[in-house]
């Protein structure tokens, strides 16, 4: 495990590494191709400013040849090209001055140009009007005089100069547009290769996340299964327990009931024969053979009193042990019919829970009525459960309110119910005499009473209802005080959970 | 039983290992007025010896007119095995039986009147109850018919 702890950390980083890298390389990208748009631009217009000085001089060639045709044939046709010429020279160089603004190398040359052209046209206009005029040897002769010729030579010169410098330029700029191209290309190769990367990595670490995952899983399912398997183990040894508890509770109580039956019988045989024998020691007794005899003899065996005296002893102590036989008796019962109870299956269904507590009013109608007390129930919840083990349970909560009223307050028993996601709560509220808190625990336990034991009952009640409560997959509580009345809280599970055992 | 004690009196086999019930049943029988000859074994092995003789066949009672009393708890085995026994004899079937005893459980009681028994009664601890139900049972014999011996 100490091992694994940093990848969880390291995935984030790598994430974060990986965008920011997009993103610079995003960037180099929009600039890049920014820059190569400004290239091919520039390159464009480089090529553009050799095309257009190229046509200068073409357009001083055609002047000079429409002069030329003109002077030789003296026909006026061929002067059309000469007068187009020049304007068009003229526009050339204006749209070459705004192309190479931003060049003053290049607008010498435009100046140079322009010098040129002037001296040139000048030069061409004069021989044509010379030969307009009719002086066609003075025009021949300005030809001749070569200054025309060395003008277009210097212009043509100085053209080729700048085109050479600005084809030297249109080199440059296709070298640093090929530059730009080849980094924009290995910008976007690293940035393809970044993202294939960064995406096999991610790949990676999700699939080791997924499989750490499943590990996880796996390890989680085991666990589990252990301890359900633990679960069930514990489960199955308290079942047994408690099935050895109940059939060890049915023994006894069966067994000690066979004596039982002998001590009673016997003790009554004796009741019998307690009339015979004291009739018997009667007549052996000198007082009722001669009433009036010497009452000073002290060999006398038993006077009367003394007889009667034992006879109350004898009588005593049979009351004492057919009393207790019969006390025994009723705890033996009370034993088995809680072990009986705890061997009965138990049948789930759905129950009707404010139908089942106003038929437990039903049946307490008359003692209620007589008692003066009040039975109140609340919207209940519903439970899927036995329904036997539940109406044992309230019909139980509902006597023991009823039995334990205070004197002189009218009682009231409210029975009110809650439910939550699983569970169903039912409360019985009674204002009657209360439990102390110190036997808030005690009053669950079997034979075990709380309070003046001024009503009948052997304490079986609650530990009844405690067990059927534990049974149903509840439980139960109690809050009271002395005097002010006791809450009985039960909780039940809402669904019948199929695990649960039916039998004890 | 009156009617039968001319030719042969109904005998009462009573199978109950407490010597105190064994007796105080016998005591409550005497006070209903029943003087039949009561045969009584305190473990299942001798009550089995005497009701199916030394073969096991049963064949030593054919025709006796007799009733079973029986407890169900026995320390040897217990009383419904020896009810399934005798329902199941070919001589004794139709012997009645009276299951007395302290067992109340009622899976029992049925399993006892599935395999035949004819009457089942619990011990009450309160002895007037118990005394009474042997006196009344006692009474019960008296007015019995058994099978004819054929």
């Amino acid at each position: 495990m100490a091992q694994r702890t940093p990848l969880p950390n390291l995935q984030p980083i790598l994430l974060g590494v990986g965008f920011t890298l997009l993103v610079v390389i995003s960037v180099a990208t929009v600039f890049l191709v920014d820059r190569a748009a400004t290239d091919t631009q520039r390159l464009t217009q480089t090529l553009s400013v050799e095309d257009k000085l190229s046509n200068v001089l073409l357009s001083v060639r055609r002047a000079e040849s429409s002069q030329r045709g003109y002077l030789f044939t003296d026909d006026a046709r061929y002067l059309k090209e000469f007068y187009e010429a020049e304007p068009e020279a003229r526009q050339l160089v204006e749209e070459l001055r705004t192309l190479t603004r931003d060049n003053p190398a290049r607008q010498a040359t435009l100046d140079a140009v322009s010098n040129a052209l002037d001296a040139k046209f000048k030069e061409m206009t004069e021989t044509v009007s010379l030969n307009q005029r009719g002086e066609a040897d003075a025009a021949r002769r300005l030809v001749l005089s070569d200054a025309g010729r060395t003008i277009t030579e210097n212009l043509r010169k100085t053209i080729s100069e700048a085109i050479i410098d600005e084809a030297r330029v249109a080199a440059e700029r296709t070298a640093q547009s090929r530059q730009t191209s080849e980094l924009l290309l290995y910008v976007t190769l690293a940035g393809a290769a970044l993202i294939v990367l960064i995406g096999a990595i991610s790949v990676v670490l999700v699939q080791r996340n997924s499989r750490q995952r499943e590990a996880a899983q796996t390890e989680l399912e085991a666990t589990n299964a252990n301890l359900e398997r633990i679960v069930e183990y514990r489960t199955a040894d308290l079942t047994e327990a408690n099935e050895e508890i109940q059939r060890f509770a049915y023994i006894v109580s069966h067994d000690l009931r066979s004596p039982l039956v002998n001590i009673m019988g016997f003790t009554s045989e004796l009741e019998a024969l307690r009339k015979d024998i004291f009739e018997q020691v009667a007549k052996l007794s000198p007082d009722a053979v001669a009433p009036d005899a010497n009452t000073a003899q002290p060999a006398d065996p038993a006077p009367a009193g003394e007889i009667a005296r034992l006879g109350a002893d004898f009588d005593e102590a049979i009351r004492f042990i057919k009393t207790s036989i019969g006390n025994m008796d009723r705890l033996i019962n009370a034993v088995l019919k809680l072990s009986r109870e705890g061997r009965r299956e138990f049948q789930p269904e759905q129950v009707d829970m404010n139908a089942l507590l106003e038929s437990i009013a039903g049946t307490v109608t008359h003692r209620a009525v007589e008692l003066g007390a009040r039975i109140e129930v609340d919207r209940l919840p519903d439970v899927e459960t036995d329904r036997l083990a539940v109406e044992q349970i309230f019909a139980n909560l509902v006597d023991n309110a009823l039995k334990y009223g205070r004197e002189g307050v009218p009682l009231l028993i409210d029975i009110t119910g809650r439910a939550n996601a699983t569970h169903a709560i039912y409360d019985v509220r009674d204002n009657g005499r209360g439990i102390d808190p110190a036997d808030h625990l005690r009053v669950f336990e079997l034979f075990r009473r709380s309070g003046d034991q001024n009503r009948p009952g052997e304490g079986i009640g609650l530990a009844h209802v405690r067990a059927l409560v534990r049974r149903l997959g509840g439980s139960i509580g109690v809050t009271s005080a002395l005097a002010e009345g006791s809450t009985f809280t039960v909780t039940l599970p809402r669904r019948w959970a199929a695990g649960r055992r039916n039998k004890a | 039983m009156s009617s039968r004690t001319i030719e042969q009196p109904v005998q009462i086999v009573m199978i109950e290992d407490d010597e105190g019930h064994a007796r105080l049943i016998e005591k409550n029988i005497r006070r209903a007025g029943v003087n039949n000859p009561i045969s009584p074994f305190a473990n299942g092995h001798d009550a089995l010896r005497y009701l199916f003789g030394a073969d096991g066949s049963g064949l030593v009672n054919k025709g006796k007119p007799l009733l079973v009393l029986l407890d169900l708890n026995l320390p040897d085995m217990t009383g419904v095995d020896i009810l399934r026994r005798i329902k199941t004899n070919e001589h004794l079937k139709r012997v009645p039986v009276v299951v007395l005893t302290t067992t109340d459980d009622a899976v029992e009681i049925q399993r006892c009147y599935d395999l035949g028994c004819n009457v089942y009664i619990t011990k009450p601890v309160n002895y007037e109850n118990f005394a009474n139900a042997i006196r009344q049972l006692g009474l019960f014999f008296s007015v019995i018919q058994v099978p004819s011996p054929d």
